[in-house]
């Protein structure tokens, strides 16, 4: 049984980087060097924060600040921990790419010092708003998190300035913000529910709300559930919801592209779960819905990931594909369904990011992002091939790389639940994800040089584009190699979402949430 | 005790003015009704706050945030492009299109209201106008959304999407904290800066606000 401990921990995680990001902006026009170290400073204090909350969360204690209103339980823990890692890896990637891509220009008004600037900023509101997110309890604050991570992010897609940015970036405000005012309603309509149920401002708190929701009206739960998947599915890149996803992904720079597929998709889906699983335990369909919803998107990311020839845009259609077997897992509503989820959701941002910043790495070198334009580059490259094909084989859930373990973990507990049609389908969209990522690497990396490719100034990329991404790649092949190093964290994580369904597998051990199986 | 006429003539210029944003056809007109609506809005907080006092902080946030900084924006961003860009779906249907939505949402909120808890007991009989008006502005906004081509004018829909929003929490979440009110309040602003900051860079790459011409990007 976990305990609750009043910390400062929650607060600071989304804190110190908010403030790195206002000290940025401030100084960072004054004192070049600064708004790098200053964004450095932020992002590892944040990093470090998430380690010491993941700690606590691990020996069962509950961290919360600000009167239970920011809430770290393991499954917020584990999802600080991705977001301030991913983020710290995205800026160390930053800091030799970003100089390099301002000189190309970008925001208007300024000169590429001042986009320097504008960047870092920018980055640290971005990564805050994300773990704010994570922690918090308060359901309405949930959506305002939510929503400040895509103000906090428009900026960053429309960063190039070009006509294809702004578009990029028009569409991505917009759609997201359409989509999100769906998920207020539905944040709303559970509270109204909450507050008849528990009185006053516990109505508010997610943590509270467990308790009650399976006593909700079926239809408020419906239409509350409509409008949180539709909202926080848009976010998520959910089909039909996605069409923003592509163009921002393939738009925003590179380290920018790595955080919105590596790490905020997650951040949402991770919305989705804690208010749409409440319900679980009294309302089983809903799951039976999201599990629908998961397994058409995978099949649709896939079938237009074949279509594309912009490798960034490519990789994005794929983060679409593969948030499907995300949501596959919690849809399938075990809890060794759940953990199947949260273990993709992990490995797909290792694994996403890496390709994202390893697509950078070339774009960086070459200047060219058509898959056709390219070729031979693993001569020229070939820390960046390696890693490519890593990130590759890791998506596409080839052994023995981490992808491996986590599909196989859905597929297991999708046939221990009988949705034998959701594996079947989708074991066949896996090959279609192995078809197209292994097709664009050997065309991008292999074979005869291309024009692109071999002009004189192409070679590899600088050292701290290449320390990120070896990093990455080594957690790929780490976590598929010796998958129980996670287990724990994944399991405690896991025991946090409702589920509706009994887990019978032996690869984790009985959670305690069997009190709140019902079928 | 909420005056219901004072209620009902305030939810029934609401729609009005909805309807004139969305309407429209010179920019500057649609932000003036804009700003008309959102007055409204604080119009109707300050009336319900006889019954809820926290909700005439709500309604001065809304005075701050819709009334005054949004139409400031709206109205700086269409200074030399007043005239909106001919939208999908002309004036007869989007009236037709308004009766039925507003007679449907009307019949739904005032005979079902039950599928909202605690609805009732915090408004009374008003809650169900309040929601019907509410879902219409909703409904309206994502309609100027969907079918006006005019990149600003779609922002014009979004605050109107958001509107609608609000002004359910009045019906649905009562006694919700000021913060998260504060929260929502604030997002919006500047969702609507950032917006038309990107439409301004938009105007002067494509030459034109026509989101029918932003088509760089195909799937």
């Amino acid at each position: 049984m976990s305990t609750e401990v009043v910390s400062t921990l929650p607060a600071l995680v989304t804190i110190v980087p908010a403030a790195a990001g206002v000290l940025i902006l401030i100084l960072g026009r004054f004192i070049g060097w600064m708004r790098e170290a200053l964004a450095l400073v932020g992002v590892l204090s944040a990093f470090a924060f998430s380690i010491g909350i993941a700690r606590a969360a691990l020996d069962h204690r509950v961290l919360t600040s600000f009167g239970r209103q920011f809430y770290a339980d393991s499954l917020s823990a584990l999802m600080v921990s991705l977001v301030s890692g991913i983020g710290l890896l995205a800026t160390v990637y930053s800091l030799k790419y970003m100089r390099h891509q301002v000189q190309e220009g970008g925001l208007p008004h300024t000169t590429s010092e001042g986009r320097l600037t504008t960047f870092y900023g920018w980055l640290m509101f971005f990564i805050s708003t994300m773990l704010w997110a994570c922690l918090s309890n308060n359901i309405i604050m949930l959506y305002v998190a939510v929503e400040a991570s895509t103000i906090a992010s428009g900026l960053l897609v429309a960063f190039y300035w070009d006509k294809r940015a702004l578009e990029a970036g028009y569409k991505y405000l917009m759609l997201l913000t359409v989509g999100i005012t769906f998920a207020l309603f539905g944040c709303v309509l559970v509270y109204a529910a909450g507050a008849a149920a528990l009185g006053g401002h516990r109505g508010l708190l997610l943590s509270d709300l467990k308790s009650v929701a399976g006593s909700f009206p079926p239809t408020t739960v419906a239409l509350a559930c409509a409008f949180l998947i539709v909202g926080f599915g848009t976010k998520a890149g959910i089909a039909p919801f996605h069409p923003w996803l592509p163009d921002a992904h393939a738009e925003a720079p590179t380290p920018v592209s790595a955080l919105l597929s590596g790490v905020m998709l997650k951040v949402a889906v991770y919305a989705l779960v804690r208010t749409v699983s409440l319900f679980y335990p009294g309302f089983s369909p809903v799951a039976m819905f999201v599990l629908g919803l998961g397994v058409f998107t995978l099949i649709l990311g896939d079938l237009m990931a074949l279509a594309q020839n912009d490798l960034k845009r490519m990789l994005a259609y794929s983060s679409v594909s593969q948030m499907g077997y995300v949501l596959m897992g919690f849809g399938i509503g075990t809890q060794m369904g759940i953990y199947a989820g949260l273990f993709h959701m992990l490995n797909h941002a290792l694994a996403k990011s890496l390709l994202f910043l390893a697509a950078g790495s070339v774009i960086y070198s070459t200047g060219a992002r058509g898959i056709s334009n390219l070729g031979g580059l693993a001569k020229k490259m070939p820390i960046t091939a390696f890693c490519f094909f890593v990130g590759a084989f890791a998506v596409s859930g080839l052994p023995p790389f981490n992808g491996f373990q986590s599909k196989l973990a859905l597929f297991v507990a999708g046939a221990e639940a009988g949705d034998w049609w959701a594996v079947v389908l989708g074991i066949g969209a896996s090959l279609i994800t192995l078809v197209v990522l292994v097709k664009a690497a050997r065309t991008v990396f292999w074979g005869k040089l291309s024009e692109a490719a071999a002009a004189p100034t192409v070679r590899e990329a600088p050292m701290s584009v290449l320390v990120a991404m070896v990093i990455l790649a080594v957690l790929c092949l780490g976590i598929g190699i010796f998958p129980r190093a996670v287990y724990a964290p994944l399991n405690a994580a896991s025991e946090m979402v409702q589920t509706v369904k009994s887990a019978t597998s032996e690869m984790i051990p009985k959670g305690r949430d069997a009190r709140n199986i019902n079928r | 005790m909420v005056s219901q006429n004072l209620v009902h003539t305030l939810s029934l210029m609401m729609i009005f003015t909805s309807f004139a944003a969305v309407e429209a056809r010179n920019l500057r007109h649609a932000t003036v009704a804009y700003s008309f609506q959102a007055l409204l809005i604080c119009g109707l907080l300050a009336a319900y706050s006889v019954q809820n006092s926290a909700l005439i902080y709500w309604a001065a946030t809304a005075l701050v945030t819709k009334a005054i900084l949004i139409p400031c924006f709206l109205w700086r961003s269409t200074q030399g492009a007043e005239d909106e860009t001919k939208p999908l779906i002309g004036f007869g249907v989007s009236a037709v299109l308004l009766i039925v939505v507003l007679s449907v949402m009307y019949k739904l909120m005032h005979m079902h209201a039950g599928l909202f808890i605690n609805v009732r007991g915090s408004l009374g009989e008003l809650a169900g106008t309040n929601l019907a008006v509410a879902f219409t502005v909703f409904i309206l906004g994502l309609y100027a959304i969907l079918t006006r081509r005019d990149a600003i004018k779609t922002v014009i829909g979004l605050c109107l999407l958001e509107n609608g929003v609000h002004l359910s929490l009045v019906s649905l979440a009562p006694t919700i904290k000021e913060t998260a009110l504060a929260g929502i309040a604030t997002e919006v602003v500047v969702t609507v800066y950032l917006l038309l900051y990107i439409i301004g860079g938009v105007r002067e790459k494509f030459a034109t606000t026509d989101t029918f011409k932003l088509s760089e990007l195909h799937w």
